[in-house]
C-alpha cells in the first residue's frame, strides 16, 4: 500500500505540470489567434474599402509590416514607448490623409469643429465610401490599431489588446461599414481573446471553454434578436415612396446610397406631377463611387444657396412645377438645376453633384419649381468634345473597383474598338447594351462586381444594372461618367403636364463631354421596359389600387402618347444620336422616340411581373446567406458546448436507455443494464435507490410502500416480474451469472414496464404484448 | 483484501468427512433445525436462525443477557437437533483452566499419565456465566474457540468436529464478574440477545412446561455427518468481488467512526456468516443482503466507542446506511 501511495505521489506532479503547460500553451494560442481574428475583423472592412478605391495592396502590405513590427518590438520596448509609437503612426497617417485631401495639415487647430462635426458624422452612421479620399483616410486609419493591438498581445496583455483593435472595429460599426458578420467574428474573437487569455493567466483547461462557448452563443443571438446598428436602416425610412421590393426602394435606399437587388417589384401609385414646358427625365440622385454591388454618393452635401452651378456650354433654361402626390423623400428635377424655387428650399440640401434632395420628405400636394439649365448637346459637337476633362472631374468619375477583371475591359475594349471619340464610345456601349440583353425585372442579384457579371454571364437585367454596366465601361474606357437615378418622363396627360408614377422609377447614365457638361445615356432597352411596366399599371387599374391615378390621368390612355411607337432605332437618322442626346434637345421630334423608351409597348408580357413577385419568394425562402449561415453555425457550437455542460448527451441516452436496451452483448452485462433500466423507471415512479440499499431491499421497500399506499391510484403495485429481474441481476454480479435466455428475459421483461409506463399508445401495444406472451 | 483470501483458505480446509452437500440440503436442512429448536424455545426466530448460521458458519456464540430467558435451553436443543455431543461449563470464580480442557490422570495401574479430557471436549460447548470465571479460566476456553485444540502439558490435542461453542454472559450483578477482554470477545463470531418473551409467547411457554418439559421429548433432526458436510458446502459458498469490497468498505467505515474499529478477523467472520446466511436461503452465492442482516450481530461486540451514547450497534446501523453497496 505505501508503495502505492508513493508510486503515485511520485508521478501526480509530473502529470499535473505537463497539463499545466498543455493548457496554457492552448489557451496563449487561442488568444493570439483570437486577437489576429479582432485585427482581421476591421482589417477586413478596410480591405473592402480599398477593393472599391484602390490600395489594398498597400493595406495589406501595412498591415503586415505593423505586425512583424509589433513581434520585434514587443521584446524591445516599453508599452508607453509603443503606445507613442502608435499615436505618431496614427498621426503622420491622418496628416498625410489631409494632405491629399487637399487640406492643410494646419487646418487640424483652426478648423477643429470642422473635423469633430466629420468625425460624429462618421460615428453616426456615414459610410467610409462617402468620403472622397477614403482610401487614403483607410491608410492612415489601420496602422495604430494593428500595431498597438498586436504589441500588446504579443506581451501577453490580451485584455489591454483587444481595446485598439475593439475601438476600431467600434467605429468601423459605428459608420455602418462593418457588416454583421464581421461585428460578431470580431467581438467573439475579442471576448475569446480576454477568456483564453484569463485561462492562462489562471492555468485553467481548456475543457472549460465550453461554458464560454456557450455563453458566446447566447450573447450573440440574443443580440442579434434585437439589435439595431446606427445608419443601416432596414427600411428606406427617410422615403416614403416606395414600399420594400419595388424598383424605386432599391433605387433610393438610403439617402447618401443606391443599391441594387435582384427582382423587384413596380409600385404603380402616383408619386408626383410635373408641369413643363419640356419633356425630360426626372433625376433624384446622382452617385459616383461603385462598390461592385452598390452604388455611393462621395462628399458632403451642403445648403442649397441658389444659384447652383450652370453647367458649361450652351444650357436651354425649362421651368418646371413638380407637385407631390404622395410622401416624397426625393426632389425630381431635371439636370441640371440650376434654382430652386418653393417652401421645401429652406429644408434642401445639394449634393457636390448638384442634386438637390429634402432634408424631410415632401408631403403630398407640396410644390416647388426648378429652372434647369438643360443640355443641348449636338452629336457633331459631343464627337468633337475631346478628353480635356478637368481634374475634378477625372478625379472621381473614373473610379472602378479594384476587383474589375481584365476580362471586363478587354470586352469592352472590343466592344468599343470602333469609336473614334468618346462620345461614340458611349453610343456603342449603349447599342451594345441595349442590342445583347433583355428586360427583366426578375432577375437574381449574382455575387461580386454587378457590371461585370451583368455584361459576362447574365442574360437579362433592368435599368439598374444595364446603367451600372455601362458606367462601368465607360470608365474602363476613360470617359467620365457617373450613375443617375430617377423617373423617366411620365404619362403626359397634356401639353405640359405629366404624370409620374412609382413605376417610372428609373437608372441611366450621364456622361462627361468637356464644354457641355454631363449628357444623358440611357442603355436601357426602352420596348421591353415599357412593355413590363406598362403591363403593370394596367393590372392596377383592373385590381382597382388606389392611387394609382390622378384625377385627370385615368381618362387619358396609357398608351394614347405611345399611338405612334415609331422604331427606336436611331440608325433611321441621319446620325446614330442616342435618343436621350435628342430628347432634351426637341420634345416635339423625340416624344415618339422617347416614349418608345418610357412607357410605351403592347403589354406582351403580362406574366413577367408576377413571376418576378414569385422569384422574390422563392428565392428568400432557398437562399441561405452567409450571416444566416454563420449565426446558425454560431448557435449551433453553443448549443453543442451547452449539451455539453449540461450532460444532455448522457441524460439523453439514459431517457432513450429507458425505452431501449440498445445492442446485446454480454448476458451478465444485459442483466446489469436490464436492471439499471429498471431501477430508472422505479425511481421516476417511486423513488430512487439509495446507494446503501440492496436491490432486493429496494424492491422489497417498493412493494410494502405500495402495498400500503393503495388507496393512491398511481402507486401501482411492483410488477412481480420485476423481482425476476432482480433474480437475475443478483446472479449476474453475485453469482455464477446468468444464461442468454435469462438475459433476453430480463430485457424483455423491462422492455414491457417501460412501455406500460409510456402514454396511451405505448401502454395498448403493451398490454397486448402481455397478452400475447401470456397466451403463449 | 488478505481479508477475503483467507476465506478461501477455509474453503480448502480438510474436514472430517470431506464431503459436502447440495445447497438446497443445506437450506432444507436449516430450516429443520430451526423448526426443531422452535419446540422448545417460543419466539425468538432471528435468533434461533442466528445460532444455526453460526453454527454452519463454524463460528461461535456469545448470548448476553440477564439469567433466566433459555439462553441454556437454546444452546441445549440446538446440540440435541444436530444429535451431537453436548457439554455445559459452569463457570464459576474457581474454576481453573484444567477443569475446562481436562488433566493428566496417574493411572495406577498403567503406571502413567492418561489425559482425563475436559468438557470442552464436545460439539456444543456451553459457557454458562462465562464473565464469572477470572481471565485465566476464560482464556482456557477461549484457546479452544479460536485454535480447534486445546494444550496441556505441552500436548495439543485437536478439538471434534463440529466444535461450537455457546457461552452466555451475566449482564446483571456487574460487581462480582471478570469482563471478557476484548481482543476475547472478538472470538464470538456473534453476539447475540434473546430478551424476555412477547406477552403472548410467554403464556406459550408456560403451558408447554406443564408435565414434560419438551427437550426431554426433542429428537434430532439430523446427524453430525450431515452437518460437517453442511459445513463443508458453507464453506464453498460464493463471495463475488462486489461483496468482498462492500465488507471491506463496511469495517473500514467502522474503523473510521468508532475508537477500536472491527478487526480482519471480524470481517472474515462477517463473510462467513453470509455465506452460512445465503445457503440457509437457498443461495450459492452470498449478496448484499446477506452481509447486512449478519452485520449488526457479528460486528457490534467487536467494536469499542470513546462516546459512551454510541454503542457498536449504533456504528454498525450507520455504516450500513452510509456505506454505498457498489
Amino acid at each position: 500500500m505505501s508503495t502505492d501511495a508513493s508510486g503515485r505521489a511520485d508521478e501526480r506532479p509530473i502529470s499535473l505540470e505537463t497539463d499545466q503547460v498543455d493548457g496554457a500553451g492552448a489557451a496563449r494560442s487561442i488568444a493570439l489567434l483570437c486577437v489576429l481574428a479582432v485585427t482581421a475583423s476591421y482589417v477586413s472592412v478596410l480591405y473592402g474599402i480599398t477593393q472599391v478605391v484602390g490600395g489594398s495592396l498597400s493595406l495589406i502590405a501595412l498591415v503586415a509590416a505593423m505586425l512583424v513590427g509589433a513581434t520585434v518590438l514587443a521584446r524591445l520596448i516599453r508599452p508607453w514607448t509603443a503606445a507613442a509609437l502608435a499615436l505618431a503612426a496614427a498621426g503622420i497617417g491622418f496628416g498625410y490623409y489631409l494632405t491629399s485631401a487637399g487640406v492643410d495639415p494646419s487646418v487640424v487647430i483652426t478648423a477643429a469643429d470642422t473635423i469633430v462635426s466629420d468625425t460624429v458624422a462618421l460615428a453616426t452612421g456615414l459610410p467610409l465610401l462617402q468620403m472622397v479620399q477614403v482610401g487614403i483616410w483607410t491608410l492612415g486609419f489601420a496602422p495604430a490599431p494593428v500595431f498597438l493591438s498586436w504589441y500588446l498581445a504579443m506581451r501577453g496583455r490580451y485584455g489591454l489588446g483587444v481595446v485598439p483593435g475593439g475601438a476600431a472595429l467600434g467605429f468601423l460599426v459605428l459608420t455602418g461599414d462593418a457588416g454583421m458578420l464581421v461585428t460578431v467574428t470580431g467581438t467573439l474573437a475579442a471576448i475569446g481573446a480576454i477568456a483564453a487569455g484569463e485561462l492562462e493567466r489562471h492555468g485553467g483547461s481548456i475543457q472549460q471553454a465550453d461554458l464560454l462557448a456557450a455563453l458566446f452563443a447566447l450573447a450573440v443571438v440574443l443580440s442579434l434578436s434585437v439589435t439595431v446598428v446606427p445608419g443601416q436602416p432596414a427600411a428606406p425610412t427617410h422615403l416614403a415612396q416606395g414600399e420594400p421590393g419595388t424598383l424605386e426602394a432599391t433605387l433610393d435606399t438610403a439617402p447618401r446610397q443606391s443599391g441594387i437587388a435582384g427582382a423587384v417589384d413596380l409600385s404603380p401609385a402616383v408619386r408626383f406631377t410635373v408641369e413643363s414646358d419640356q419633356r425630360s427625365y426626372w433625376r433624384t440622385g446622382v452617385y459616383d463611387r461603385f462598390t461592385g454591388d452598390g452604388w455611393v454618393r462621395t462628399g458632403r452635401s451642403s445648403r442649397y444657396d441658389e444659384p447652383l452651378t450652370s453647367p458649361p456650354g450652351s444650357g436651354e433654361t425649362v421651368e418646371q412645377t413638380i407637385t407631390a402626390e404622395t410622401k416624397l423623400g426625393v426632389m425630381p428635377v431635371a439636370p441640371q438645376p440650376i434654382t430652386l424655387d418653393g417652401d421645401v428650399t429652406r429644408r434642401t440640401t445639394v449634393s457636390r453633384h448638384g442634386q438637390p434632395r429634402p432634408d424631410t420628405p415632401l408631403s403630398a400636394g407640396e410644390r416647388y419649381t426648378v429652372m434647369s439649365s438643360v443640355v443641348d448637346p449636338d452629336p457633331a459637337a459631343l464627337r468633337t468634345a475631346g478628353t480635356d476633362y478637368p481634374d475634378s472631374v477625372t478625379d472621381r468619375y473614373l473610379q472602378l473597383p479594384e476587383s474589375t477583371s481584365s476580362e471586363f475591359r478587354s470586352q469592352t475594349a472590343e466592344i468599343t474598338a470602333n469609336a473614334q471619340n468618346p462620345y461614340e464610345t458611349a453610343v456603342a456601349i449603349e447599342r451594345h447594351l441595349e442590342s445583347s440583353k433583355d428586360y427583366s425585372l426578375s432577375v437574381t442579384k449574382p455575387d461580386g462586381n454587378v457590371a461585370e457579371a451583368f455584361t459576362t454571364e447574365m442574360e437579362a437585367g433592368y435599368c439598374v444594372y444595364f446603367a451600372t454596366a455601362m458606367t462601368q465601361m465607360l470608365r474602363a474606357e476613360g470617359v467620365p461618367a457617373r450613375y443617375v437615378t430617377g423617373y423617366t418622363s411620365g404619362q403626359q396627360i397634356d401639353d405640359e403636364t405629366y404624370v409620374v408614377r412609382g413605376l417610372d422609377a428609373h437608372a441611366w447614365v450621364e456622361v462627361y463631354f468637356p464644354e457641355h457638361g454631363w449628357v444623358r445615356f440611357d442603355p436601357t432597352p426602352g420596348e421591353s421596359r415599357d412593355a413590363v411596366h406598362t403591363g403593370r399599371l394596367e393590372q392596377a387599374r383592373n385590381d382597382g389600387s388606389e392611387n394609382v391615378d390622378t384625377a385627370e390621368s385615368d381618362d387619358v390612355p396609357v398608351s394614347d402618347e405611345a399611338s405612334a411607337p415609331t422604331g427606336t432605332e436611331p440608325g433611321e437618322q441621319p446620325e446614330p444620336d442616342p435618343n436621350e442626346t435628342t430628347d432634351p434637345d426637341d420634345p416635339n421630334e423625340s416624344t415618339p422616340v422617347t416614349q418608345g423608351n418610357e412607357t410605351n409597348e403592347t403589354p406582351s408580357n403580362p406574366a413577367t411581373d408576377t413571376s418576378g413577385g414569385d422569384s422574390i419568394t422563392d428565392g428568400s425562402l432557398v437562399t441561405i446567406t452567409r450571416e444566416t449561415a454563420a449565426l446558425g453555425l454560431v448557435a449551433l457550437v453553443g448549443l453543442a458546448a451547452g449539451a455539453r455542460r449540461t450532460d444532455a448527451a448522457t441524460r439523453l441516452r439514459r431517457k432513450l436507455g429507458l425505452y431501449w436496451h440498445g445492442r446485446r452483448r454480454d448476458p451478465d452485462r444485459d442483466v446489469e443494464r436490464a436492471f439499471a433500466r429498471l431501477e430508472r423507471l422505479l425511481a421516476r415512479q417511486y423513488r430512487p435507490r439509495r446507494r446503501s440499499e440492496s436491490a432486493r431491499a429496494y424492491l422489497h421497500a417498493l412493494s410494502t410502500a405500495a402495498n400500503a399506499a393503495d388507496s393512491t391510484p398511481d402507486k401501482t403495485p411492483i410488477d412481480a416480474r420485476a423481482e425476476r429481474v432482480v433474480d437475475y441481476y443478483e446472479r449476474a454480479i453475485y453469482g455464477t451469472g446468468v444464461s442468454r435466455a435469462e438475459a433476453d428475459e430480463a430485457i424483455a421483461i423491462v422492455d414491457e414496464l417501460a412501455r406500460d409506463r409510456l402514454p396511451v399508445v405505448g401502454r395498448c401495444t403493451a398490454t397486448a404484448d402481455s397478452q400475447h406472451l401470456r397466451s403463449q | 483484501m488478505t481479508d477475503t483470501n483467507s476465506t478461501g483458505d477455509a474453503r480448502t480446509e480438510p474436514t472430517a468427512a470431506g464431503d459436502h452437500l447440495e445447497i438446497p440440503a443445506v437450506e432444507r436442512l436449516c430450516a429443520d433445525i430451526e423448526a426443531n429448536v422452535s419446540r422448545v424455545i417460543v419466539g425468538h426466530e432471528d435468533v434461533i436462525e442466528h445460532v444455526v448460521i453460526a453454527l454452519l458458519g463454524r463460528g461461535h456464540v456469545l448470548l448476553d443477557d440477564v439469567p433466566g430467558v433459555g439462553k441454556t435451553m437454546l444452546a441445549r436443543s440446538v446440540a440435541t437437533s444436530v444429535d451431537c455431543s453436548f457439554s455445559r461449563i459452569q463457570f464459576t470464580p474457581d474454576l481453573l483452566p484444567t477443569d475446562v480442557t481436562g488433566v493428566n490422570v496417574f493411572n495406577q495401574q498403567t503406571r502413567e499419565f492418561e489425559f482425563q479430557p475436559g468438557p470442552v471436549f464436545g460439539n456444543i460447548v456451553l459457557g454458562d456465566e462465562i464473565n464469572r470465571a477470572p481471565p485465566k479460566t476464560q482464556a482456557a476456553l477461549l484457546e479452544a474457540m479460536e485454535e480447534e485444540q486445546v494444550t496441556t502439558d505441552g500436548q495439543t490435542r485437536t478439538l471434534p468436529t463440529p466444535f461450537t461453542v455457546i457461552a452466555t454472559q451475566n449482564a446483571v450483578e456487574p460487581n462480582r464478574t471478570y469482563d471478557l477482554p476484548f481482543a476475547e470477545v472478538d472470538r464470538f463470531m456473534k453476539k447475540l440477545r434473546l430478551g424476555y418473551p412477547e406477552p403472548d409467547e410467554e403464556a406459550d411457554l408456560l403451558g408447554r412446561t406443564v408435565g414434560d418439559h419438551p427437550i426431554e421429548s426433542l429428537e434430532p433432526v439430523t446427524d453430525r455427518e450431515t452437518l460437517v458436510a453442511a459445513r463443508e458446502t458453507v464453506s464453498r459458498v460464493q463471495v463475488a468481488q462486489p461483496v468482498r469490497e462492500y465488507v471491506t468498505r463496511l469495517a473500514a467505515d467502522t474503523r473510521e467512526h468508532a475508537h477500536i474499529g472491527v478487526s480482519p478477523r471480524g470481517t472474515i467472520s462477517l463473510l462467513r456468516a453470509a455465506q452460512a446466511r445465503a445457503a440457509a436461503d437457498g443461495r450459492e452465492y452470498v449478496l448484499p443482503d446477506d452481509v447486512q442482516t449478519e452485520a449488526p450481530v457479528v460486528m457490534s461486540h467487536r467494536i469499542k466507542t470513546a462516546d459512551r451514547d454510541r454503542d457498536g450497534d449504533a456504528i454498525v446501523a450507520d455504516a450500513l446506511e452510509r456505506v454505498p453497496i457498489e
